[in-house]
C-alpha cells in the first residue's frame, strides 16, 4: 500500500479525537465510523477515532492529538510520510475507572479551587473520550485552566485503552501546573551517575525525609536540616550530582550562578537574590525543590573591610537563609572547590548543616564510574574496567569521562580509516591514557614525565631489586597476602649508595612496573625567594599526591634538599623548615578534612568468600591509600636521624657499587646495542674495573665505541677488544675504597 | 439488505435534528436572559469596590450607625440573588446540553449496533437531496462538542467566581460575553439548514 502523507489538523476536528482518513484505507482497516485507532509516529503514538475525510481522498492522513503519548505533546510532528502499517485498531471498552493526574495553568487556580469542582469539570471534559493507558489527554481546546489530564491508571487493568462515559469513576490523584509537568517531562534522559551513591543518599534522604514524614518531624520537634555544602576538586561531579539526585526525586530545581544574580547598580544583586529565593519559594508550592548555588565562594567571599559590595551580597544570603521558616519546603545545596574561601558564617548548622566532602574517587569508585560511562559505548569484552579503573589513578570523574570519550575517537578514527570494527577495544584506552592526564595533577610542581625504564635494563643489583619490589610492587601486586599477614605498605624507602650507582635509574624502574602515579621533586622547584613558601609547595606536593594515590613521591638528593637539624649552622634555615614539613606530611596527627576520600572502608578478614577480584580490588584500596616517598641520597650520614626512623623512611636499602657479577651484567646490558668484535672478552674487562661504577662502565663502553669510530673513520663496523682496553687505560675509576668504606656502615 | 436499516438510522438523525433545532432555540433564549444578569452581577461588584474605596468616616454620612456593613450586607445579599438566578440559569443550560447529547449518543448506539449491515460505501454515500450518514454524524458530534464546551466555559466562570477577589468578579461579565462564539453557532444554523431539506423528507 502507498505511504499515507501526514497533514496539520483541521481547525474544525480541534478537540473532536478524530483521525481523518480515506474511506478505502478505512475499509480496508476493518474501521467504522469512529473506531478507535492508535497511529505511531516517529517519538510517540496516538489515539483516534477513524472517519472519513469529507473530500473522501485517500493518501492523506490528519489527526488531533487529542490523546498521545507524553512525548507528543511537547514535540508535535507534521509533514511526515506514514506506512499504513503504523495504523493498528484497538479494542475500547467502556471502562471502570481511571486515576488521573490534572495538569493546570496556574499556581493560583491550583491553590484556590475545590476539589470538588475540579473533578466535577474534568468528569465533564473526559466524558466520551477514548484514553490510553499512561497517556496524555490534551483539554486545551476547552480553553479553561485544566490544560492536561495524564492517565495514570485504568481499570479494569488488563486492558490498554478504553472509552470514559458518564458512568465511569474518575480518581484525582494529584494536580500539577503545566510549567512543573513540562520540566519533569524533559527530564526523561537522565545522565548516569557512578560512584557516588553515599552522598546521593545522603543528599536524597534530605530532600524525601521532610516530605514523607511531616508529621514525624514536627512531632519529635526537629528542625528538617535546610542546606548541605558540597566540597571536592574540580570535576568530582558535584553539580552532576545534584542535577542527578533531583531529577529521581522528581523535584524542581533552581540554580543559582554565581556571576548571574551579580548587577552592576548598588542593591541590585541582592534584589537578583532575594528573587531567586521566591522563585525557590514559589516553586516548593508542587513539591519538593532545591535551590542550588553552583561555585558558593563566588557568590560569598570571606568578608574583608567593611565596604566591599560583596559584602552586602553575603549580608543577604546569611539573612535570606535564615530567614527560612519551617514551611518552607525547600533545600539549599551549595558547591564550591574551595571552602576555605566561603565566608565562616555560612558554615554553620542552621545554614549549611551538613558538608559533604566528595575526593578525588577511589579505585572502587572509578571502577563503578567507567563502568557507568561505557554502558553507552559499544566496548569489547576484552576491556577491563578493574585493570582500567588501577591505572586511572589520580583521574576525577571529568577525566575519566574525557578518557572514555578519546578512547571512543580512536576507535571512530581507525574505523573510518577502515581497520578495526566498530568496538572500543583496550588498545584504545592504552592510546588514551598517553593524551588524558589526571586534572588533579596538572599545575603540580612534581609531574614529570618518565621514560619507562624495565628491570632488566638495570645490570646486576639482585638484591636491591628484590628489597625495591618488596617495598614497591608487591603491595600493589598481592594485596591479600599483605592484609592477611596484618603488613602495611612501608611509608618510605631511601636509596643510598655511591654516586653512579643507579639509585634513580632504580626508581625509574620502580615507577614504571608499578602503574603509580609518580611526582619528582627537587630543590629547585621547592626554593623560593619568600618565606614559608617553599614549606607551602611542599605541603601542597603532599596533598596532591594523597589525592591521587597510590601515589611515588621521589625525593632525589633528599641531602640537599632538607638537611639536618644537628649538625645545621643556622637552625632556622629553610632547609630545617622544610625539614619539619617533611617529618609532618609523611607521619603527622592526621589529614586534613578536606582531604577525605571514599568512605572509610574496615576489612573484614571473616566472612563469606564472594567475588575474588571484588576482594582483591577491597585488599588494594585499603592497603593502598598512603603516598609513599622514596629517597635518594649519596650521603646518608647528612641526613636527620628522625626522618629514618621507622614509620617515615623505614626501609634503608644500600645500593652497593657492583661487584664482579653486576659489573658483567652491566657491560653486557650496556654494550647490548653495541657491534662487538669476537675478540672481546668482557669477563677480562670485569677484572680490569675494580672501583667503576656503573656510570663508569657505561661511560667506558661509549669511550671505546668512540676510539673504533676514531681510528677507522666513520667505516668502523665492530668494537674491538684493543679499543676497550685503551679507553680503560685513560680512565680511573670514580670510586675509592675508602669511600665505599663509609657506605658500608649502615647510617643510624 | 441493508435497507430497512438505513431507513431506520435515517429516521434516528431526523430526531436529532428536530431535537438540535428545538433546543438550540431554547439555548439562545437562555443565554439571552443570563446577560442583564451578568450585567447586574458586574454592577454589584463594581459598588462594592466603591464602597472599599471611600471612607465613610470623612464624609457627610458618617452620622448613620454601622453604615459600612450594612451596605456590605445588602450587596452580597444582592449578589447572592444574581448568582441563584444564574445559575437557575445554568441548570437549564445543562438541561439542554443533556438533551442533546443523549440523543446524539443514542443515535449513534444506533449506528453502532448496524455497522455490520452497513458498509463505508453505503454510509458515505451522498446524494442531492441528502447527506451522507458520516457528514450528518459528525455535524451532529460537532454540535454536542460546541453546547458541552460551551457550557464547561461558563459553569468554569461562574464556579471560580470568589467573594473577595473583586476584581474577578468585576471583570464577569466581559469574559461571559467573550466566550460567545458566533462562527459555531452559525455553523450549527447552517448545519440545520443543510439537512432542512432530509428532514421534510418523508
Amino acid at each position: 500500500m502507498k505511504s499515507l502523507r501526514l497533514l496539520s489538523v483541521d481547525p474544525s476536528d480541534q478537540g473532536s479525537q478524530r483521525c481523518r482518513l480515506g474511506p478505502g484505507l478505512m475499509s480496508a482497516l476493518g474501521l467504522s465510523l469512529g473506531s478507535p485507532l492508535l497511529v505511531s509516529v516517529p517519538g510517540g503514538s496516538c489515539l483516534c477515532t477513524a472517519w472519513p475525510r469529507p473530500d473522501l481522498a485517500e493518501g492523506f492522513l490528519q489527526m488531533d492529538l487529542k490523546c498521545s503519548s507524553p512525548s507528543l505533546i511537547s514535540h508535535p510532528c507534521t509533514h511526515l510520510d506514514l506506512d499504513p502499517g503504523q495504523l493498528t485498531p484497538v479494542p475500547c471498552l467502556k471502562l471502570k475507572g481511571v486515576k488521573i493526574t490534572v495538569v493546570v495553568q496556574s499556581v493560583d487556580f491550583r491553590k484556590h479551587t475545590p476539589p470538588r469542582l475540579i473533578h466535577e469539570l474534568v468528569k465533564d471534559m473526559l466524558k466520551g473520550v477514548h484514553v490510553h493507558n499512561k497517556y496524555v489527554i490534551n483539554l486545551q481546546d476547552f480553553d479553561t485552566e485544566i490544560k492536561y489530564v495524564v492517565i495514570e491508571s485504568i481499570n479494569p487493568e488488563s486492558a490498554i485503552a478504553g472509552y470514559i462515559t458518564s458512568k465511569t469513576a474518575v480518581e484525582i490523584t494529584g494536580v500539577q501546573t503545566v510549567r512543573h509537568y513540562r520540566s519533569r517531562l524533559q527530564k526523561q534522559h537522565t545522565v548516569p551517575l557512578g560512584g557516588l551513591e553515599e552522598v546521593s543518599a545522603s543528599l536524597r534522604e534530605m530532600l524525601e525525609l521532610p516530605l514523607l514524614y511531616p508529621r514525624t518531624l514536627s512531632s519529635i520537634g526537629v528542625l528538617c536540616p535546610r542546606g548541605m555544602l558540597l566540597v571536592g576538586p574540580p570535576g568530582v561531579g558535584k553539580t552532576l550530582l545534584v542535577h542527578t539526585v533531583v531529577e529521581e526525586v522528581g523535584a524542581s530545581l533552581v540554580v543559582v550562578r554565581g556571576p548571574e544574580v551579580v548587577g552592576s547598580r548598588p542593591g541590585e544583586s541582592e534584589a537578583m537574590l532575594r528573587a531567586v529565593f521566591e522563585q525557590a519559594r514559589a516553586a516548593t508550592e508542587e513539591g519538593p525543590c532545591v535551590l542550588f548555588l553552583d561555585e558558593l565562594d563566588s557568590l560569598s567571599p570571606r568578608r574583608t573591610g567593611s565596604t566591599a559590595p560583596e559584602n552586602r551580597l553575603v549580608a543577604q544570603l546569611l539573612t535570606l537563609m535564615d530567614g527560612m521558616d519551617q514551611s518552607d519546603h525547600f533545600l539549599i545545596v551549595g558547591a564550591t572547590n574551595r571552602p576555605d574561601s566561603l565566608d565562616p558564617a555560612l558554615r554553620r548548622p542552621g545554614r549549611f548543616d551538613r558538608e559533604v566532602i566528595i575526593g578525588a574517587p577511589t579505585l572502587q569508585q572509578r571502577k563503578a564510574i567507567l563502568s557507568v560511562l561505557c554502558t553507552r559505548m559499544p566496548t569489547c569484552p576484552s576491556v577491563d574496567m578493574a585493570e582500567l579503573a588501577q591505572r586511572t589513578t589520580g583521574y576525577v570523574g571529568a577525566d575519566l569521562s574525557a578518557l572514555c570519550r578519546e578512547a571512543a575517537m580512536h576507535a571512530l578514527r581507525e574505523e573510518s580509516k577502515g581497520s578495526g570494527g566498530q568496538a572500543v577495544g583496550m588498545k584504545h584506552f592504552q592510546e588514551a591514557l598517553k593524551s588524558v592526564r589526571p586534572s588533579c595533577l596538572r599545575s603540580s610542581l612534581g609531574r614529570t614525565d618518565l621514560s619507562p625504564v624495565s628491570w632488566e635494563q638495570i645490570g646486576g643489583l639482585d638484591e636491591v631489586k628484590l628489597r625495591l619490589r618488596q617495598s614497591i610492587e608487591w603491595p600493589m601486586r598481592y594485596p591479600e597476602a599483605f592484609v592477611r599477614l596484618g603488613l602495611c605498605r612501608p611509608h618510605g624507602v631511601l636509596l643510598y649508595g655511591p654516586p653512579g650507582c643507579a639509585k634513580t635509574t632504580l626508581v625509574r624502574a620502580a615507577a614504571t612496573s608499578s602503574h603509580c602515579a609518580f611526582l619528582s621533586v627537587s630543590g629547585a622547584d621547592l626554593y623560593s625567594p619568600y618565606v614559608g613558601d617553599s614549606e607551602k609547595a611542599l605541603a601542597q606536593l603532599f596533598r596532591q599526591a594523597r589525592a591521587c594515590t597510590p601515589c611515588i613521591l621521589f625525593l632525589d638528593e633528599i641531602d640537599s634538599l632538607v638537611g639536618s637539624r644537628s649538625n645545621s649552622q643556622t637552625p632556622n634555615s629553610v632547609q630545617t623548615r622544610l625539614l619539619s614539613v617533611l617529618l609532618n606530611e609523611m607521619d603527622g596527627i592526621g589529614l586534613k578534612t578536606l582531604e577525605r576520600r571514599g568512605t572509610e572502608k574496615i576489612l573484614q578478614t571473616e566472612g563469606v568468600e564472594e567475588n575474588h577480584t571484588q576482594e582483591q580490588l577491597d585488599c588494594q584500596e585499603v592497603s593502598n591509600k598512603d603516598v609513599m616517598v622514596v629517597a635518594a641520597t649519596n650521603r646518608p650520614d647528612c641526613l636527620d636521624s628522625a626522618l629514618l626512623r621507622p614509620g617515615r623512611l623505614e626501609h634503608i636499602i644500600h645500593v652497593p657499587p657492583p661487584d664482579q657479577q653486576a659489573r658483567l651484567a652491566i657491560l653486557k646490558a650496556c654494550t647490548k646495542s653495541m657491534p662487538l668484535s669476537v675478540d672481546v672478552c668482557l669477563e677480562e674487562l670485569v677484572a680490569k674495573t675494580e672501583l667503576y661504577s656503573g656510570a663508569d662502565l657505561e661511560n667506558l663502553c661509549k669511550e671505546a665505541a668512540l676510539l673504533a669510530l676514531q681510528e677507522e673513520n666513520m667505516e668502523a663496523s665492530a668494537i674491538k677488544h684493543t679499543y676497550f682496553l685503551r679507553a680503560l687505560s685513560k680512565m680511573r675509576p670514580s670510586l675509592t675504597a675508602q669511600q665505599i668504606h663509609t657506605y658500608q656502615t649502615p647510617p643510624k | 439488505m441493508s435497507k430497512p436499516v438505513l431507513t431506520s438510522l435515517h429516521q434516528a438523525l431526523r430526531k436529532s435534528f428536530q431535537c438540535l433545532e428545538n433546543n438550540q432555540k431554547v439555548w439562545e433564549n437562555v443565554l439571552a436572559e443570563c446577560s442583564p444578569l451578568m450585567v447586574s452581577l458586574g454592577n454589584l461588584a463594581e459598588q462594592s469596590t466603591a464602597l472599599s474605596n471611600v471612607q465613610i468616616s470623612n464624609t457627610p454620612l458618617r452620622a448613620f450607625p454601622d453604615l459600612e456593613e450594612r451596605l456590605r450586607f445588602k450587596l452580597l445579599q444582592a449578589t447572592d440573588t444574581v448568582l441563584n438566578k444564574l445559575s437557575e440559569k445554568m441548570s437549564s443550560l445543562q438541561s439542554v446540553r443533556d438533551a442533546i447529547s443523549n440523543q446524539v449518543s443514542a443515535v449513534f448506539q444506533l449506528y453502532e449496533q448496524s455497522t455490520d449491515s452497513l458498509d463505508l460505501l453505503t454510509v458515505t454515500e451522498r446524494s442531492a437531496i441528502a447527506p451522507s450518514v458520516a457528514d450528518m454524524l459528525e455535524w451532529l458530534q460537532d454540535a454536542e462538542r460546541h453546547y458541552r464546551q460551551q457550557f464547561l466555559r461558563r459553569k468554569t466562570l461562574l464556579q471560580t467566581l470568589r467573594a473577595d477577589n473583586l476584581s474577578l468578579l468585576e471583570s464577569a461579565p466581559k469574559r461571559w460575553k467573550s466566550l460567545e462564539s458566533p462562527s459555531a453557532e452559525d455553523n450549527i444554523t447552517d448545519t440545520l439548514c443543510k439537512v432542512s431539506f432530509f428532514m421534510e423528507s418523508p
